[in-house]
Parts: C-alpha cells; sequence; structure tokens
C-alpha cells in the first residue's frame, strides 16, 4: 500500500495570484483547513490555510520567532482582528502560503504516510518525484474514508 | 600574571610560531563566521594541547573559572525570572506612563533597557524588550527602526555600567579582581552621562518626526500590564533571589566571595524554591527546561578561548606585544590608555568583543611593571572596558544584542540593513568613545 492509494488525485487548489480575500472567503464556505497553491503548469508552490489567517490576525510580534509567548494583557476585540486582516486582504496568498510542509512521492508507503499526517497534522501534498508537479493531496478524511471501506 | 609553561610542540616547530598561526587562524575563522564560533575556539584549544604548546593540566589552569561560574548562574536566574513576564510588564507599563507618546516610549524603553542590560545580560534583554516593542509599534501603526535603534545603543551602553553587564566586564573584572562596586562607581556614571547624550541625536534625527494618531495610542493604553505577569509567585521568589544576588555582588569582595560564588549561590537557591512545590518527575523536567535555557554555545566558546589565548601567553607572545605596544605610545600612561579604549572600540565595533578582550587581558597585564603596579594600571582596565563594550554599538556585528535585535526587525519585516545601521551607528559609537576619553583623562590621568 502507497500514498497514490489514499490521496485525492483531484484536489481543490488556489492559484498563486488569487487574493486573500478571496481564498479566505473560500475556506471559510467550504471549511478548509488547508489548500495547495498551485500555479498554471501544475507546479506546487505552497498551502494556505485557517492557519494563515490565524496568522494574519494576530500581532505579528506573537508569532515570530522568539516572539511574545504570552499576550494575555493585549485586549482585542473581533473589529481588531478583521482590521489587521483587512490591511493584506488584496494581498496574494503567496505572502502568507506555508512553504515548509513536508511533502511525500506517490510510492511512499502508507503507514509512513500515515504516520507524517498524524504528526503534522496538516494535508499532505504528494509529488511527482524529481519535479515539483503536484499529483494529489492526503487529507484526514481520505484516510479515515479509506480506512472505513476497506 | 600566568606561569609560563615548558611548551615541546610537535615536528619541533617553534612554539611561538605555531601558537601565534593558530591564535591568527582562530581569529580569522571567527571573523568569518563560517563555523559556529565555540566549535572554532574548541577546536583551536584542543590543537594547542594536542600540538604540545600546553598540557591538558596547563589548559585548565588558563579557564577563568570565575567567569564561567558568573555568566553560568546568571544565565540560569535569568532563565527562571523570563517565564513570570516581569520583562514584558515593565515594557508595557514604562509604555503606558507616558500615555503612550511615541517618542516618550521609545524614552522609557531605552531606561528600561539599559536599567535591565546593567543588571542582566544585555542579549537576553534585548530578547525579551524587542517583541513588545515590535508589538507597540505595530499597534501605533510607526516605524520600529528608531527604537530598535535605540535599544541597541541603550544595551551596549547599560551593560558597560556594571559587572556583570557584559561579557567583557565579567572577563575583566575577573582576571583583575575587581568588585561590582568598582564597576559600579567607575563605568555607571560615564553611561549616566551616554544614554541621554546618545538620545539626542536619535531624536533629531527620528525623534522629532515620530506620531501615532489618538485611536491607536489607545490601543497601547488598553493593554493590562498585570496580565503579563504570568507566575506571581515565581515573579517574587525572582525578585527576591535577584536583589540578594545584587546585594552579594556588592557586600560579597569585603567577605572575599567571587562574583560566580554569588551568582551560582542565587542560581541554586531560585532552582530550589522554583522546584519545592513539585514531585521528582516534574522538578526533573522544570530542571532539564531551566539548564536547556543556558547558553551552552557561548560558555563553550569562553573555554575553547581561555585555553587558546593562554597557551599563546605561555609563548611569550603577548609580552613582546605589550612592549611593542608600550613603545609605540612612549610609556605613557595617558596616551596608552587613551590609544586602548579607541583601538578596542574600533575593533569591537567589527570583531566580536570576546577574543578581543581574552587577548587585551594577559598583554594588559604584561604592561604593570612598565606603569608601576597594578593600581597604576587601573586606567587601562577602564579603557578597555569602556572600548570593548561601547564599541559593540558601531556595526550590527559589534555585539551579539544587535544581530538579535536585527534578527526581530527582519522577522517584522523592516530589516536593520548593515551599512545604514553603520553610517548612523558608528559615528554615534565615536562620540561615546570620545566623551568616554575626556572621563577618563579628567578623572584618572
Amino acid at each position: 500500500m502507497t500514498a497514490a492509494l489514499i490521496m485525492d488525485p483531484n484536489p481543490t487548489a488556489l492559484k498563486p495570484t488569487d487574493l486573500i480575500s478571496t481564498a479566505a472567503r473560500y475556506i471559510m464556505e467550504h471549511r478548509y483547513r488547508s489548500l495547495p497553491v498551485v500555479d498554471e503548469e501544475g507546479c506546487y508552490m505552497g498551502m494556505f490555510g485557517v492557519n494563515c489567517l490565524l496568522r494574519l490576525v494576530l500581532p505579528r510580534a506573537a508569532i515570530m520567532e522568539h516572539g511574545l509567548d504570552n499576550v494575555s494583557f493585549i485586549h482585542e476585540t473581533l473589529a481588531d482582528l478583521h482590521d489587521r486582516l483587512r490591511e493584506v486582504e488584496d494581498e496574494p496568498v503567496t505572502i502568507c502560503m506555508h512553504v515548509e510542509v513536508e511533502t511525500v512521492p506517490p510510492d511512499n508507503p502508507l503507514v509512513d504516510t500515515l504516520l507524517l499526517l498524524y504528526r503534522t497534522k496538516t494535508s499532505i501534498p504528494v509529488m511527482e518525484p524529481d519535479t515539483c508537479k503536484l499529483l494529489g493531496m492526503i487529507s484526514y478524511w481520505d484516510v479515515g474514508q479509506n480506512i472505513l471501506s476497506a | 600574571m600566568h606561569p609560563v609553561h615548558e611548551a615541546q610542540v610537535i615536528f619541533g616547530i617553534d612554539p611561538t610560531l605555531y601558537a601565534g598561526v593558530l591564535f591568527v587562524l582562530t581569529y580569522v575563522l571567527i571573523i568569518t563566521e563560517r563555523m559556529n564560533r565555540a566549535i572554532i575556539s574548541l577546536s583551536a584549544a584542543c590543537l594547542m594541547i594536542l600540538g604540545g604548546v600546553l598540557t591538558q593540566q596547563a589548559a585548565f589552569e588558563g579557564v577563568d573559572f570565575n567567569t564561567l561560574g558568573l555568566l553560568t548562574g546568571m544565565m540560569v536566574i535569568v532563565g527562571i525570572t523570563r517565564n513570570s513576564g516581569v520583562f514584558q510588564y515593565l515594557a508595557i507599563w514604562s509604555a503606558k506612563k507616558v500615555n503612550a507618546d511615541p517618542w516618550g516610549i521609545l524614552v522609557m524603553l531605552v531606561v528600561v533597557t539599559a536599567v535591565l542590560s546593567a543588571l542582566l545580560d544585555n542579549v537576553t534583554t534585548v530578547l525579551l524588550i524587542a517583541p513588545v516593542t515590535l508589538l507597540i509599534t505595530d499597534a501605533l501603526k510607526i516605524s520600529a527602526y528608531p527604537y530598535l535603534f535605540a535599544e541597541i545603543f541603550a544595551s551596549n551602553i547599560g551593560g558597560t555600567a556594571t559587572l556583570i553587564g557584559d561579557p567583557p566586564n565579567i572577563m575583566i573584572g575577573s582576571a583583575v579582581g575587581l568588585s561590582f562596586n568598582d564597576f559600579l562607581f567607575n563605568l555607571a556614571p560615564i553611561t549616566l552621562v551616554l544614554v541621554p547624550l546618545t538620545m539626542i541625536p536619535i531624536y533629531l534625527i527620528w525623534g522629532r518626526r515620530l506620531e501615532a494618531a489618538p485611536k491607536y495610542r489607545e490601543k497601547v493604553m488598553a493593554y493590562q500590564e498585570q496580565h503579563a505577569i504570568t507566575d506571581t509567585r515565581l515573579l517574587k521568589q525572582s525578585l527576591f533571589v535577584i536583589a540578594l544576588v545584587l546585594v552579594g555582588f556588592t557586600l560579597g569582595h569585603e567577605y572575599h566571595l567571587q562574583p560566580a560564588t554569588v551568582a551560582m549561590s542565587g542560581a541554586a537557591l531560585l532552582l530550589v524554591l522554583n522546584n519545592f512545590p513539585l514531585n521528582s518527575e516534574e522538578q526533573s523536567k522544570t530542571v532539564h527546561k531551566t539548564f536547556c535555557e543556558v547558553e551552552w554555545t557561548t560558555l563553550f566558546f569562553f573555554i575553547g578561548l581561555f585555553i587558546v589565548v593562554y597557551g599563546l601567553e605561555t609563548t611569550g607572545l603577548l609580552k613582546m606585544l605589550a612592549h611593542w605596544v608600550i613603545e609605540l605610545t612612549g610609556g605613557d600612561l595617558a596616551v596608552t590608555a587613551i590609544a586602548i579604549m579607541w583601538v578596542s572600540a574600533v575593533a569591537s565595533a567589527v570583531v566580536d568583543n570576546i577574543p578581543f578582550v581574552a587577548t587585551m587581558i594577559p598583554l594588559i597585564e604584561n604592561m604593570t611593571e612598565t606603569f608601576g603596579g597594578t593600581e597604576q594600571l587601573m586606567p587601562i582596565w577602564w579603557s578597555l572596558a569602556l572600548g570593548s563594550c561601547l564599541g559593540g554599538n558601531g556595526s550590527l556585528v559589534g555585539a551579539s544584542a544587535n544581530l538579535i535585535v536585527a534578527g526581530f526587525a527582519e522577522r517584522a519585516g523592516q530589516p536593520i540593513r548593515f551599512l545604514p545601521f553603520m553610517l548612523a551607528a558608528f559615528p554615534l559609537m565615536l562620540m561615546s568613545i570620545l566623551v568616554s576619553s575626556v572621563y577618563l583623562y579628567l578623572r584618572y590621568l
């Protein structure tokens, strides 16, 4: 059993030119955790999801490396957070996408792929070896469905 | 002065040549930053022993355990204390005290940074103050650059004021046997002049244009600093121990208590207080976490460096260099002291000041006879301390704290570039050295 057997070969993807506002609305409407960002040639660029949106609404000083680990002294309203999101909503998704997401080749062993999914807690892109081409995505739901129907 | 050991270097190479080349190579590698500095100094130390310049026993004699103990003790104390949130509390409290006025906040953060840098180490201070600075400037919708620039200066100037403020002072204090009070009475007065003096150009360049809309200032005023304190019990314990340690530093010298003993005792006491209510498993976790806060890279860098410099010293090369310096300055104490301050300042702006000071200490010790005794050398020690600590302000690579701040600025999308920083910082640093030279001349020469 390999990763290719449980992946979704036609995943929904964002374009690098998609605006954060558009992507945010789409993610919220369809309740996605994260979506791959893929260019016109089908080349995988990174992942954009709810975590990116959280990053955009939180104070930068809190999310940066060695930043503030306690921000309980800040009392902001939902409107304040929306203001922070509004400042970047016309920017492309590429300014916030995660590029260091772990990927797997299609022939990656199933258990190893599941362990990666368990550890990274995010959908895993399946990539064509030695190229940047995205072959599919593996999400919790794909895995769950496949295991239950086995 | 350290005893000289008989060196038997491999392949019959002249020990002075071997140690000299090894020392220069170590310096070059440290400057180029191609490899971690702890790896460089430890490797060089091993080569000093394997090459036959030093025996293992002699190498251990060269390690200044007082410096290491003081550094480690303070690292443990700060590592535990920082978890209480007291540093963030101070920064937010000070910002609110000036009604979130942008220039007022800059002044207050400079004062907080300078005071904390004098009492703790500079790197920890900026690690804790810089994120709060970015949070406040973000909320005020103003550039963080002037604030971070001013904090770099404040941390290096503040660190100059005390024995424990900056590693060069720790090394000098330990080598010469100077007390916390010696540094406080001799260096703190000039830092009290330098901090406000540095603020003048910062005000003229940036400060007078700093403005924030009232609605953004209200955001900062809405911060509830008391919520920054995450552990009141830990805060009380930490402040109690820090107060005890400071009393130990000020009074300990009279009772022959070395600074390392005071710092390590404080660290041990804080560990006891912090872990007392925990079960053994929780204690293991907490102690492990605390010891992870210790900057082992810095400590191993020091160990290696002490051995390399000691190896060089045993060959007599530093004595020769000392005589050369004295010849160059005509044996005049005033000229020598001022020259050492300026050379230290310029060197510390471009080279790590720790290896520089480690080399200068034995070199200056070799001048004792020429100038008529230990007491007569004091102006030179103050010169070295002022030059090496303040010189760190000259460039972005001048001090570890500068690089930490630059890292924060980069991550916040407001990078501090090497050249623009140096164009403003180097003349400011020279100004501080000029003022320090006048102070030194009027007070000691």
